[in-house]
């Protein structure tokens, strides 16, 4: 059994646990004693977050559409499509054809490079996320 | 008898990984101490009271009884012997309640694999590691009778050991190890014991709240008082050291094949005694504290451990973290104050 | 948050968790805190207990309010009027703080005129709340010495969420309950992240720490830390503007990272016809959600549990988090996930580890300036604004001068509700979340035990309505709006007053979102998800 210090991934109230793994499977959460926040206390919901990680329905293989369907498909097609996609309409209709949404779930070093993706490589502020959800 | 100089400690602890994975109070980063794999930079012997109790090296709070795969089935039990260290009394006491449980009528394969492979290393205590701390109450600490393979009495420079078992010995046979003849130490281990136990005085209330369930319990209103209050965490039934039931569930992960998985349930949990058609015997969040409370103080079975209360071991955890304080203090004494 | 930035020059929670734990009153409005935040909700509970003051405002009864000195039952979306009122009666009765008006606001004067009409008499026809409530409310609010404003989407959510914050900061500089520890105006924030996506700039007007896109020197700033020219200088779309524009033709491609718009957002089909119009949509996911399904591209994402990074809670607190099992399958890291597509796309970025990145960060973000992993890893987390690398962080906000210099009173008129009921949809839908489940189920909904607890959709109905209409307890019902219908099964209970029904979005089989109406705020662009019209069936 191993720990791992991570934080809720739910509420905004950011209560801190350990992330209990055996081997490459999350089997629980211990909640940290000193942390200010949460001072060894969860809910319902921290107790239980280590579930869904486990869950059969992940997604372990980017997906593309085909004929209307989406099929497996290989990292690079999936990038090199996402890329070339983005910057033939944003050089065809400008960057205001595009819209970037960024994720209150992500870390704060993914929302950072998500939306300086939008500016830096698309060359759009219209970047927003569900904070108004 | 047995004695251990303090200094030669994490090197015993270091040779025993030779024949067990070792579990160890560490001290990380920012200043929490959990029970994990002896990393000999993180160990630690200020561990008071960690905040989960061991009952999850023998019951994860998620496992895999089973797999199915292509219509094959497999039980999975684990393997491996696991020495723990530094196992607070009321702890080793909740172990000794829970194995009997989880093995007397219908016999837990995966609870018993792992309890036998499982060596017990207590730590006594000098004296109550927080204010929750009940063991005198309960009849479970500071220190042991039985229910270790070793106990470790801490005199300063040096450990007393007291072995309480064939594996205890052959763990204590160790040249580290020195037999202690000397009537002078003997009579320290007297003194640790008395001045401990004083150090943590009976909770009378405890005693009171049972004897008063036990005639004619207390009223709704009370219940419902602290049912309105609960926020439904489970917390209490996750961090109590007795506290064994899990919920089951399977998981298909493609044609022919899956998963039966356990995991940690709570009987505050309104889903724990749901019926199919919808119907709750416990409906409310106050019948269900009820229940909760009349198991932890009424309902147990005293043929499990003679000596001890056995459905609390009075480590005091579930007041130590309910976020609203409805743990088995708070709850005895405000039975006592209701009357 | 637009709303505090105007008041105070900073959007967020001004104080702190543990501060809950010091103060004489809380006035609790539109936060069912105990469900959606349990542990500050626990806090609340105890400090009432330990003899703090609680006064809660909502339409519905949420638990809190059997720890409430004063429930203000109010009418859905009269917060500006019901604030307002208390104002009025705060000035009439001279219990306003007086040193902290004169010398850290500015704007007494109008707020003054324009609360002056809000009369208990006018307010209780307004909102319901009995005059006599309100002015005790009022009074016992100012006569705290340590008084917290605690509020959540029952406040945002709104067609005049700017107003209402507007108004929820105004009472708060009234009485001076500001700038000390124990105090402020706290929004409890939904989501792990959502505060941290707002500060590093998933926004469309600003840059992370909230520097201005239409700036020159920021921009200036960011051309050269990025290396790049011909950056945008023009605010973008909000999501709510890109739905539009998404119908409209006008936006062509979407990427959507961990996002669920067609159950989260209103008008639901709407959105699900603005997605499918699109040329390309790309959705980066943990699961198939929804909104995924309809893609070009599904990106496979790693979980929190499966990636190292840092998340800012509600109170401002940078906290760590590291990898503890390895992605699923092919399943990958999001920040590297950009970094590729980025890259491809002919912007080369190239970063070793999560932390590189928020090296980058804490040289272009200056509240987040001495947010370094050492630090992080040493504590339990900073909290911003902590610009180097020995400031200890900022428990609260606003101490001894605001953000801004002096705070400003923003006065707002009452607004009713955009859809108010009407003969045929007599009926007013609030949503929110439960306690069990969260957002749009993706993660909660996979999880047994919380499934289980909370397995399907209900709404909660009052007993004399579903009398009425002969709806019985767990009996399946219809809602319909003018956008759409859903059938889901009904909790007959008191909490919900009459001619008032409540549900969730978490549950695709009934998802309300159908349902809502997209009438949006003008400058926060939240849409109105606390009160639509409806009507209610009974399904034979």
């Amino acid at each position: 059994m191993s720990r791992t210090r991570s934080i809720c991934p739910f509420c905004g109230c950011g209560c801190s646990f350990y992330i209990l793994t055996e081997g490459d499977r999350v089997i629980g959460v211990e909640p940290s004693a000193g942390n200010p926040v949460n001072k060894g206390m969860l809910c319902a919901k921290g107790w239980n977050a280590f579930d869904f990680v486990n869950s059969p329905d992940r997604l372990v293989k980017p997906l593309i559409r085909k004929q209307g369907t989406l099929v497996e498909t290989s990292w690079d097609e999936a990038i090199t499509t996402v890329a070339t996609r983005l910057s033939d309409i944003g050089s065809r209709s400008g960057p205001r054809s595009l819209g970037f949404l960024s994720s209150a779930k992500v870390t704060n070093e993914e929302n950072y490079l998500f939306m300086k993706m939008a500016r830096a490589a698309f060359k759009t502020n219209s970047v927003d996320h569900c904070a108004r959800l | 008898m047995k004695g251990l100089a303090k200094k030669d400690l994490l090197s015993v602890l270091e040779g025993w990984r030779g024949l067990y994975s070792v579990l160890a109070p560490l001290r990380r980063e920012q200043g929490d101490i959990v029970v994990d794999r002896l990393d000999s930079d993180r160990f630690t012997l200020e561990f008071g009271k960690p905040s989960l109790s061991p009952k999850g090296i023998l019951l994860p709070q998620s496992e895999v009884t089973f797999n199915v795969e292509e219509g094959a089935y497999r039980e999975t039990p684990a393997k491996g012997a696991t020495l723990l260290f530094g196992v607070r009394s009321c702890d080793a006491m909740a172990i000794l309640q829970s194995a009997s449980f989880m093995t007397r009528d219908k016999e837990d394969i995966y609870y018993r694999s792992r309890f036998e492979d499982l060596a017990i290393v207590v730590m006594a205590c000098e004296g109550p590691q927080n204010e929750t701390c009940f063991c005198t109450t309960a009849s479970t600490g500071p220190w042991l009778r039985r229910g270790f393979d070793l106990q470790f009495y801490d005199l300063g420079d040096l450990f007393f050991v007291e072995t309480g078992s064939e594996r205890g010995a052959e763990l204590s046979s160790g040249e580290q190890f020195i037999d202690i003849t000397d009537s002078e130490i003997l009579r320290k281990i007297e003194d640790f014991r008395e001045k401990a136990a004083a150090a943590i005085p009976v909770v009378h209330e405890v005693k009171q709240s049972m004897t008063m369930l036990q005639d004619d319990g207390v009223g709704d209103d009370f219940w419902n008082r602290f049912g309105s209050k609960c926020i439904v965490c489970g917390g209490c039934a996750f961090v109590c050291p007795t506290c064994t039931c899990f919920n089951v569930y399977d998981q298909v992960r493609g044609e022919g094949s899956g998963q039966r998985i356990r995991t940690w349930d709570a009987c505050l949990f309104g889903g724990f005694t749901r019926e199919a058609s919808g119907h709750n015997p416990r409906g409310s969040q106050a019948l269900r504290l009820k229940r909760r409370h009349e198991h932890k103080l009424r309902y147990f079975n005293e043929t499990d451990i003679q000596e001890a209360l056995c459905g609390c071991v009075g480590c005091g955890r579930c007041s130590d973290y309910c976020p609203v304080h409805i743990g088995t203090l708070e709850v005895a004494r405000a039975i006592v104050q209701s009357k | 948050m637009a709303g505090l930035a105007a008041a105070f020059g900073s959007g967020a929670m001004t104080n702190s968790i543990g501060e809950f734990e010091g103060a004489d009153l809380f006035f609790v409005i539109g936060s069912n805190t105990t469900a959606q935040h349990p542990l500050i909700g626990a806090r609340i509970i105890n400090a009432v207990e330990g003899g703090a003051t609680l006064i809660v405002a909502d339409p519905r009864e949420i638990p809190l309010v059997s720890y409430a000195s004063l429930f203000l039952r109010q009418n859905i979306g009269t917060d500006v009027a019901v604030m307002n009122g208390m104002m009025n009666v705060i000035i009439n009765e001279v219990l306003y703080d007086e040193t902290f008006v004169a010398t850290r606001t500015e704007g007494f004067e109008q707020l003054k005129e324009t609360v002056a009409k809000y009369t208990p008499q006018v307010v209780e026809k307004i909102s319901g709340i009995r005059a006599a409530d309100l002015e005790e409310a009022a009074r016992r609010y100012a006569g705290a010495d340590k008084a917290m404003l605690v509020y959540a989407m029952g406040i945002t959510q709104h067609a005049t969420g700017t107003d209402n914050v507007k108004t929820c900061a105004n009472l708060a500089m009234l009485t001076g309950h500001l700038g000390r520890a124990g105090t402020g105006v706290n929004p409890l924030r939904g989501q792990n992240n959502v505060q941290g996506a707002c500060d590093m700039g998933g926004l469309p007007n600003v840059y992370s720490g909230y520097q201005r896109v239409n700036d020159d020197a920021v921009k200036d700033k960011f051309s050269k830390a990025w290396g790049v020219q011909g950056l945008d200088d023009q605010v973008g779309l909000t999501i709510t503007d890109m739905m539009t524009a998404a119908r409209t033709g006008d936006l062509k491609a979407l990427y959507v990272m961990g996002e669920n718009p067609i159950l989260s957002d209103p008008d639901g089909s709407q959105v699900e016809l603005a997605l499918s119009n699109l040329e390309f949509l790309v959705v980066q996911d943990i699961f198939l959600s929804e909104t995924a399904a309809l893609a070009d591209v599904v990106l496979p994402a790693a979980c929190y549990a499966e990636k190292e990074g840092t998340y800012t809670n509600t109170e401002r607190r940078v906290q760590i988090s590291h990898c503890a099992v390895k992605p699923p399958g092919e399943a990958k890291v999001d920040w590297e996930i950009i970094c590729r597509v980025a890259t491809a796309a002919g912007y080369s970025m190239n970063y070793d580890s999560s932390w590189e990145i928020l090296k980058e960060i804490n040289t272009v973000t200056p509240s987040y300036g001495g947010i370094t992993k050492e630090r992080l890893e040493k504590g339990d987390g900073l909290q911003w604004p902590c610009p180097n690398s020995d400031h200890p962080g900022t428990a609260f906000l606003h101490k001894d001068r605001f953000t801004k210099g002096l705070g400003t009173f923003l006065p707002c008129e009452f607004k009713p509700v955009a859809e108010p009921p009407d003969e045929e949809y007599d009926f007013m839908l609030t949503t929110g979340r439960i306690y069990c489940q969260f957002h749009t189920g993706t993660m909660t909904r996979r999880t047994n035990m919380l499934e289980r607890e909370a397995p399907r959709p209900t709404f909660e109905i009052n007993p004399e309505d579903a009398k009425r209409l002969g709806i019985r307890d767990a009996e399946m019902a219809e809602i319909q709006s003018r956008r759409g219908a859903i059938r889901l099964r009904a909790e007959v209970t008191s909490r919900v007053p009459k001619k008032v029904v409540f549900t969730t979005f978490h549950f695709h089989e009934a998802p309300v979102n159908i349902l809502t109406n997209p009438v949006h705020d003008p400058v926060s662009k939240i849409p109105e998800f606390k009160g639509c019209a409806v009507k209610i069936r009974r399904i034979a």
